[in-house]
């Protein structure tokens, strides 16, 4: 590790040459604090964004679905596109009914028990999508401040290594050094504190929508066990 | 992911440059200087109690002394003056001066001097009046100047004939008396004990007087006379004498010793204090009274340098209620007079006995105490010091 000179450099305490004059460990610590806070503020916009949208899209494909629109004539719609959410968890449930029809299904309790099964299949997948990187963010929100203490303490210990080389205590002597190290500190807590609100706030909206798909697949799962129920009952009493 | 990211890397170097441009160093903290302000507890007394001043001078904030001239700075001085040695008579007026003049016109000297000397002879004759008294009852007073007039004239001249006095009358008391000198079968003249005093010339004065001189006659008879006799005329001679003597002392019974011992006294002795005043007159006593105590500040500089020498051994059983009380008499230099009293109290017996030699040390190495205010002498000639150990481990 370099000895940092104090005294020279104390004239100048501006943020440039405060990071100019860090060790070489300090620096690091603040080069990867400043990239977890691009990092968090890129997942920041990412997720806002990809939340909006799965909202809206959330909100439009109900207004279709309960709009009366007949099943089989959105399922046409839809099985062409790539879906997400709610349009996702349909299309698959669609198309097992549709596949298991084709081949004629005899009991309706497996048919429900296979779209149920593709359902849940493709809601974990969608929640899954919907919390990526999340976990980072949590990550960064905890682990910043120890990195910038971290950052801290090895620039305050250079410091005083550098004031017990010039054998002087005056403050001038000791205040650039400290300074410079508790950059690293507020860089960290720079980083972490959008991170920890975001995450927090990420995490509910979410929870939210996972809670909203298990909503509609619930409700498209009565749907289509009454659909079943329908289509299979005449056909015992056609065959008697 | 990949615009979201390109959007935080864009706006982070975007916040970064304006940070760098905006947030230079920050602005350099000017200190002011800022100077140390001694703060002292000073006791209420000093207020409220007499302050050495001026009691002709008129009230002021501060009690101050008539300012001194003499810029010579004399040490522990107690007393207001100009003196060069602190002395505690007040300062003498300046009418003094003109005492010395008078006392120190020598040239006259004769003159006054055979005053002064007629003066304590005459104070004597009273003396012999005194014995005198219960003669004169026995004696028929007219008769016996009337027949011996005759026989002392021829008689005196012979005894005292280089005797200037004589011719002078009014000396008779004295002249008899160098005769009673020579003659010690003569009592009563011995008693007189005047032996001295009729050589020194106190005749001028007594000149005047006519009287005197009848007397002077008689005397010389009396001495002839037998004892008796004699005693008789000198009894006779000694009541005027009396007379005149009393006359006399009426008119000098102010009669002041001092005034002789300042006459004497020719010294240019001033009297007063040494200590100096550079202060405007003010208000305020010839002493200050009850003010002189020791401020806290002082007091706890006093303390501290004995607990400075004082090294309490830790670990003492005992040691936590112990109080050392430590009293000691102080010359003005700050040395111990005498032996310092310490008492110990509270605590074990052992820690007690320990913590009370130690302390006892630790005084005796601090002496000579420094720091104490000389004009507050009187405050800190005795003075008792508290300590509590505890604090000191």
């Amino acid at each position: 590790m370099e000895q940092v000179e104090l005294a020279a450099a104390a004239t100048d305490v501006s943020l440039w040459a405060l990071f100019m004059q860090a060790g070489f460990i300090v620096k690091l610590v603040m080069l990867g604090l400043l990239g977890a806070s691009v990092w968090t503020w890129a997942l920041v916009i990412d997720k806002a964004v990809t939340f909006r949208k799965a909202q809206r899209q959330y909100d439009h494909f109900e207004q279709v679905f309960w709009s009366g629109q007949s099943l089989e004539e959105l399922y046409r719609t839809l099985a062409e596109r790539q879906n997400t959410g709610l349009a996702a968890i349909f299309v698959a449930a669609m198309r097992e009914w549709k596949k298991s029809f084709e081949r004629g299904a005899r009991s309706p309790i497996g048919l429900q028990m296979r779209i149920d099964r593709a359902m849940d299949v493709t809601m974990a997948r969608e929640s899954e999508t919907l919390e990526a990187r999340l976990s980072s963010l949590a990550t960064i929100g905890s682990a910043g401040p120890f990195v910038g203490l971290f950052g801290t303490v090895v620039g305050i210990m250079t410091s005083f290594q550098a004031i017990a080389g010039s054998k002087s205590t005056n403050l001038a002597v000791v205040a650039p050094g400290i300074a410079e190290a508790l950059l690293a500190t507020a860089i960290g807590l720079v980083a972490a504190i959008p991170a920890v609100i975001a995450y927090n706030k990420f995490s509910g909206d979410a929870g939210k929508l996972n809670a909203r798909m298990e909503g509609f697949a619930d409700e498209f799962s009565a749907i289509l066990s009454r659909q079943i129920d329908e289509k299979l009952q005449p056909r015992p009493q056609a065959a008697q | 992911m990949k615009g979201s990211l390109l959007t935080s890397v864009a706006v982070h170097v975007l916040l970064l440059a304006l940070a760098m441009t905006t947030l230079s160093a920050p602005e350099k903290f000017d200190v002011a200087d800022v100077e140390a302000l001694p703060v002292d507890i000073v006791p209420i007394s000093e207020i409220t109690q007499i302050q050495q001043g001026d009691k002709t001078a008129p009230k002021a904030e501060k009690a101050a002394p008539v300012p001194t001239k003499n810029p010579k700075h004399v040490e522990n001085a107690e007393n207001m003056g100009e003196n060069d040695v602190d002395l505690k008579t007040p300062p003498t007026p300046q009418t003094r001066p003109k005492d010395q003049e008078v006392a120190a016109a020598p040239t006259p000297t004769e003159k006054p001097a055979p005053i002064q000397d007629s003066k304590p002879t005459e104070s004597k004759d009273i003396v012999k009046e005194d014995t005198a008294p219960p003669v004169p009852n026995v004696k028929p007073e007219p008769k016996p100047p009337e027949p011996k007039p005759p026989t002392p004239e021829p008689k005196p001249p012979e005894p005292k004939p280089p005797e200037p006095k004589p011719e002078p009358k009014p000396p008779e008391p004295k002249p008899p008396e160098p005769k009673a000198d020579t003659k010690p079968a003569e009592p009563p003249q011995s008693e007189t004990g005047e032996i001295p005093v009729p050589q020194n010339v106190p005749t001028p004065q007594l000149r005047p007087k006519p009287p005197e001189t009848k007397v002077a006659d008689a005397k010389p008879t009396d001495s002839k006379a037998t004892d008796q006799a004699s005693a008789s005329k000198d009894a006779k001679a000694d009541a005027k004498k009396q007379e005149a003597a009393k006359s006399a002392s009426s008119k000098q019974s102010d009669f002041n010793a001092d005034e002789v011992a300042a006459l004497l006294n020719k010294t240019d002795a001033k009297g007063g204090g040494a200590k100096r005043s550079a202060d405007k007159a003010a208000f305020g006593g010839k002493k200050t009274t009850g003010g002189s105590t020791l401020s806290q500040s002082e007091m706890d500089a006093l303390r501290g340098q004995i607990q400075k020498n004082w090294s309490v051994i830790s670990g003492i059983e005992g040691a936590e209620g112990v109080i050392i009380k430590v009293t000691m008499k102080l010359d003005q230099n700050g040395e111990i007079i005498g032996q310092p009293e310490v008492e110990a109290s509270g605590g074990s017996d052992s820690a007690r006995r320990t913590l009370q030699s130690s302390a006892l040390r630790a005084v005796r190495r601090s002496a000579p105490f420094k720091g104490l205010p000389p004009d507050k002498y009187d405050a800190w000639s005795e003075v008792v010091v508290n300590f509590d150990p505890s604090e000191l481990l």
